[in-house]
C-alpha cells in the first residue's frame, strides 16, 4: 500500500511542475492565480499522502486544513487586488 | 481601501467559511501540546479569518464590528497575558515562565500548573498576533491612511 502511495504522490509533484509553467509563462493573471490555486490543491494532497507514509494522518490532516484554508483566502485576496486595480 | 460588494458567491461563501475558521484556531491554540500548532500558528489562523471578512464585506463593516481601538488594546493585551503569567511565577519563588510554580495559586499539582500555564501563554501570544496581523494588513490596505483623516483634510 505504501509503494501505491508514494508512486501517487511522485505523479502528482511531477503535475505540481507542470502547472508550474503555466504560473511563469502563462499568458495573463487569471491563469496564474488558476494555476497557483491548483498547486495549492496538490499540495494538500501530497501533504496527506506523506502523512499516511509516515504513519501520521492525524498531524498532517491538520497542517493540510490549514493549508486549504490559508490558499482560499490567498485566492480571495488575489481576486480582489485586481478588482480594485481596475 | 477595500469597499464592499455585492458578490453572492463570496460573500455567502465567506460568511459560512469564518466561524468554522475560528473554532479551527481555537483548536489549533488548545491542541498545541499534541498536534502541530500553538499560540502563534493559531493566531495566525484567528487573523486570516478576519482578514477574509475584511477582504469580502469592505472597511467599513469589518471596522464596525471590531474597531481599530480594540485591536490596538487587544496587541498589547496578548502581550500583557504572556509577560503578566511570567511575572506572576517569579513571585512565587521561580524563574521566569517557570509554570510548576504557580501550583500553590491554582491548587493542583505541578504538571497539572505547568500544562495551565503554558496554555495561558499560548492564549496570549495567539491574541497578540491575531491583533498584529489583523492591524498589518488593515495598515496595507488603507495605505495608512483612515476615512477619519481624509474627513479632516
Amino acid at each position: 500500500m505504501n509503494g501505491f502511495f508514494m508512486v501517487v504522490g511522485l505523479i502528482l509533484c511531477f503535475l505540481v511542475l507542470l502547472v508550474l509553467y503555466r504560473v511563469i509563462f502563462g499568458p495573463g493573471v487569471f491563469n496564474r492565480i488558476a494555476a497557483i490555486s491548483a498547486i495549492g490543491t496538490k499540495t494538500l494532497i501530497i501533504l496527506l499522502i506523506m502523512g499516511f507514509l509516515y504513519n501520521r494522518v492525524e498531524m498532517f490532516v491538520d497542517i493540510s486544513m490549514v493549508y486549504a484554508l490559508l490558499n482560499f483566502i490567498g485566492c480571495i485576496a488575489a481576486a480582489k487586488y485586481l478588482e480594485m486595480e481596475k | 481601501m477595500i469597499f464592499r460588494r455585492e458578490d453572492i458567491i463570496v460573500s455567502t461563501i465567506s460568511r459560512i467559511l469564518v466561524p468554522f475558521i475560528q473554532i479551527y484556531a481555537l483548536y489549533v491554540i488548545m491542541h498545541g501540546h499534541y498536534s502541530p500548532g500553538g499560540g502563534f500558528q493559531g493566531g495566525v489562523i484567528l487573523g486570516a479569518s478576519m482578514v477574509l471578512l475584511l477582504l469580502t464585506r469592505g472597511y467599513d463593516e469589518a471596522t464596525g464590528r471590531v474597531s481599530e481601538n480594540t485591536i490596538t488594546l487587544l496587541t498589547s493585551a496578548g502581550v500583557l497575558i504572556y509577560a503578566g503569567i511570567g511575572l506572576l511565577c517569579l513571585f512565587f519563588h521561580g524563574n521566569y515562565l517557570d509554570y510548576g510554580k504557580l501550583a500553590a495559586l491554582l491548587h493542583v499539582n505541578p504538571a497539572h500548573a505547568r500544562s495551565l500555564g503554558i496554555l495561558g501563554i499560548e492564549t496570549g501570544v495567539g491574541i497578540a498576533v491575531m491583533a498584529v496581523m489583523y492591524s498589518i494588513f488593515l495598515d496595507i490596505s488603507t495605505g495608512g491612511v483612515l476615512p477619519e483623516d481624509e474627513e479632516e483634510q
